[in-house]
């Protein structure tokens, strides 16, 4: 009597009790490691960019827009850039040389690089030299205090001013 | 088994999620995302707009380099709204920053001007508090470890609750104001200027050293005590200057919490460094300061004022009570000086008054470097206090005159015993009293004991008031009627004559025998005398030795002196000539040139 019952084995409730609960084991330790793998990753991911150094801070305040007259062309030499104030446009060009990295000067023509005579227009475009590609501009903005604030984590299109 | 790694998993999952989210979800997060939303509607300009185009949550920092070390300020990360002149009226941390002349601020045009700029000059060199820290615990410093919190706004959870609110108010920025602004009277630092000017009138300048201001040298040197100290360490050390150092000589000065506030904010500006001046200043300045005289403050002459009566504001204004007693103001720490007309006479007082040492060669009293005319005027008035205080009866005697130093209960243990060097005689030590002769204690109050504290008391007791006292005193303290003194075999004069040689014989075996107790210098600090009470005699003591004769000397040396740590050399071997040299020696350390 008890063989034949053995032999076609029909899962008792307390069996499939078992079942469920074994499944639901799995599935809780999976989603464990696995997220927790995931995290992980993540949190590598976001570890390895830096989310402060102390170099000199990319944004910084240049001075009010009247510090600026119209027809400025002034080279902050410690921060690597050139203010350009045409009429009420204005304007932040990079003077780091994208050859080598020199600080361009201002010219007649432009930019001169004094490393490898790397040659710039007024807008920072190559006109001659090693350099690779043109000056970038950085985005120039209002402060609310009303000081101008120069952004070089920012790119711009070359040609782009802020009216002030 | 699978129970214990599915929730073993699942744990690891949750703490992965905290730690996560505690790393890369901040407060100041929201703090800005806060701020571009309310900027944005804000904006009225396209410039405006375009300005906050594209900004998302990030660390701000300054990095400051002008101020002594350079300076990461992390402060804007919270506080992003500090130079935006449309948060005004917002709650913190999303508040700008308050535009006022007295912080050098100008308005012109209609706007506000800065004359501190944020850019370079941070937050920290004025505020205090830790820049780098990115969470309010941390960033205002309020972590015990941290030397400087936020200054006037934050208090260190350590704190003394007592003290806590009296520790707040934006006042006590001007600390760090005087980092810079050195000049004496800036406007905008009255406390500092307020500070300074009671360090001197309370007289802290007698006793502590500040470079280029003071040179005293019996307190701790406070040069750069605002670097050391927090707020409520300094102020804890001006109210209870016990709190630190039981045995602190400093004197309660009960000021006023206002004056307390001044003196702290002014100590705390006291950081050893000025960032106004260049090393080389620094250096110029301390070469200048050994020329000068030490700093007073002068005092305005009035006309037509008797010497005695300045004399006596004088003593006023320096708080010479303080420490003295005079009248019912009692410092106590220093003798009474309410009848020291009585006692002392001008040429002590003046002597005592330019170099209190050369008077009483162990006293504490710091050199006051204050004018001749000063301390002649101060003089007359001590001279003018020629009251005595009631001495109708023995007891009466006692605690008005003997009291202050030998105690209430005649045991030396009196309210300044502690200050005096040496220290006031036990006159229960039966063993002592009655190894004397009663003659020499007669001699001792009415002629005082010269070098020590011990004043003439026959010029405020008559011959029949000196005895009852010392009959008082033996009633009451020795409690023991005199034993007859054994006959000692003693000279009277020293039987080895001054010599050469005898002072050598006599160096020789002061420094085998003597140097344990009495020192190296015979100043009464041999490694012995920590453990001694009554301290071993300062032999260099010139007034003292000079006035003592050569059958005491032979007598304390010989026979010791009972109830004291010395001993009977005799006993030891040393036989009259060796005496005669120590003798010799001990004179001749305090010869007058
Ligand atoms: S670095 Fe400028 S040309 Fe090479």
């Amino acid at each position: 009597m008890s063989m034949t019952k053995k032999a076609i084995h029909k899962p008792t409730a307390a069996e499939d009790e078992l079942t469920t609960r074994r499944r639901f084991l799995t599935w809780l330790s999976g989603v464990g490691l696995v997220g927790s793998a995931i995290i992980s990753i993540f949190s590598n991911l976001i570890f390895i960019k830096p989310r402060a150094t102390y170099g000199e801070p990319n944004r910084f305040p240049i001075g009010r827009p009247e510090e600026f007259p119209p027809g400025t062309r002034i080279s902050i030499d410690d921060k690597r850039v050139c203010i350009v104030r045409e009429g009420n446009r204005l304007a932040a060009i990079s003077t780091t040389c994208t050859h080598l990295g020199c600080i361009v000067a201002a010219s007649e023509t432009g930019f001169a690089c004094p490393c490898h005579g790397s040659r710039f227009d007024q807008d920072g475009n190559v006109t001659g030299g090693p350099a690779p590609k043109p000056l970038p501009w950085y985005q120039v903005n209002l402060a609310p205090n009303g000081e101008l604030e120069v952004d070089k984590d920012t790119e711009v299109p070359p040609g782009t001013y802020i009216t002030v | 088994m699978r129970v214990a790694l599915a929730i073993s998993s699942f744990v690891a999952l949750i703490i992965h999620g905290i730690v996560f989210y505690d790393q890369f979800f901040h407060q100041w997060e929201d703090h800005q995302t806060a701020y571009f939303e309310q900027a944005r509607g804000l904006a009225t300009k396209d410039a405006e707009r375009a300005a906050l185009e594209g900004r998302r949550p990030r660390i701000e920092q300054i990095i400051v380099t002008q101020f002594g070390e350079a300076r990461v300020d992390r402060c804007t990360t919270c506080h992003i709204a500090i130079d935006d002149p449309r948060f005004k009226a917002h709650a913190e941390p999303l508040r700008t920053h308050p535009n006022s002349e007295a912080l050098g601020d100008t308005f012109v045009n209609g706007r506000w001007e800065r004359r501190h700029k944020f850019s370079d000059f941070g937050c920290t060199v004025c505020h205090d508090g830790q820049g780098r820290g990115l969470e309010t615990f941390y960033a205002h410093g309020e972590d015990h470890f941290w030397p400087e919190p936020l200054l006037g706004y934050t208090t260190q959870e350590t704190w003394r609750a007592e003290f806590k609110p009296k520790l707040l108010g934006k006042e006590f920025m001007q600390a760090n104001c005087a980092q810079c602004h050195t000049e004496e009277n800036f406007k905008s630092t009255p406390l500092v200027s307020r500070g300074r000017q009671l360090f001197f009138e309370k007289n802290c300048y007698g006793c502590h050293r500040i470079e280029g201001m003071s040179t005293g040298t019996l307190g701790p040197d406070l040069t750069e005590v605002g670097k050391k100290f927090k707020l409520d360490y300094l102020w804890e050390s001006i109210v209870e200057p016990r709190a630190n150092s039981a045995v602190s000589s400093m004197p309660k000065f009960n000021l006023s919490d206002e004056d307390v506030k001044s003196l702290v904010v002014f100590l705390k500006s006291r950081r050893g460094m000025n960032f106004a001046e260049t090393s080389l200043e620094r250096y110029r300045a301390r070469i200048r300061e050994s020329k000068v005289e030490p700093a007073t403050q002068p005092t305005t002459e009035v006309a037509g004022v008797s010497a005695a009566a300045r004399g006596e504001r004088l003593i006023n204004e320096r708080a010479c009570a303080a420490c003295h007693k005079i009248g019912d103001r009692d410092g106590g720490i220093a003798p009474d000086l309410s009848f020291e007309g009585l006692l002392r006479d001008e040429s002590w007082l003046m002597d005592h008054f330019r170099d209190p040492r050369s008077r009483v060669p162990d006293s504490i009293m710091p050199a006051f470097g204050f004018s001749d005319s000063e301390f002649l005027s101060m003089t007359q008035y001590l001279k003018s206090l020629t009251t005595p205080p009631p001495t109708a009866t023995p007891a009466e005697a006692y605690k008005n005159l003997c009291a202050r130093c030998h105690g209430e209960k005649g045991d030396g243990h009196g309210l300044i015993a502690l200050y005096l060097d040496p220290y006031p005689r036990d006159l229960t030590k039966v063993a002592f009293m009655n190894s004397k002769p009663e003659e020499r204690f007669i001699m001792s109050i009415k002629e005082g004991v010269p070098g020590t504290s011990m004043p003439a008391w026959g010029k405020v007791l008559n011959d029949a008031q000196i005895r009852d006292l010392l009959n008082y005193i033996w009633q009451t303290f020795v409690r023991e009627p005199r034993r007859e003194l054994k006959a000692r075999n003693v000279p009277a004069h020293n039987p080895v004559a001054m010599s050469g040689e005898s002072v050598a014989r006599g160096e020789r075996i002061y420094l085998q025998r003597c140097t344990g107790c009495h020192g190296r210098k015979a100043d009464g600090k041999g490694p012995n005398s920590l453990d001694i009470l009554p301290r071993p005699r300062n032999l260099r003591n010139r007034d003292f030795i000079n006035s003592v004769s050569d059958r005491r000397l032979f007598d304390a040396i010989m026979y010791g002196v009972q109830g004291t740590a010395m001993p009977p050399w005799i006993d030891y071997g040393l036989s009259q000539n060796d005496v005669g040299d120590l003798v010799n020696y001990l004179r001749s350390l305090n010869q007058t040139n």
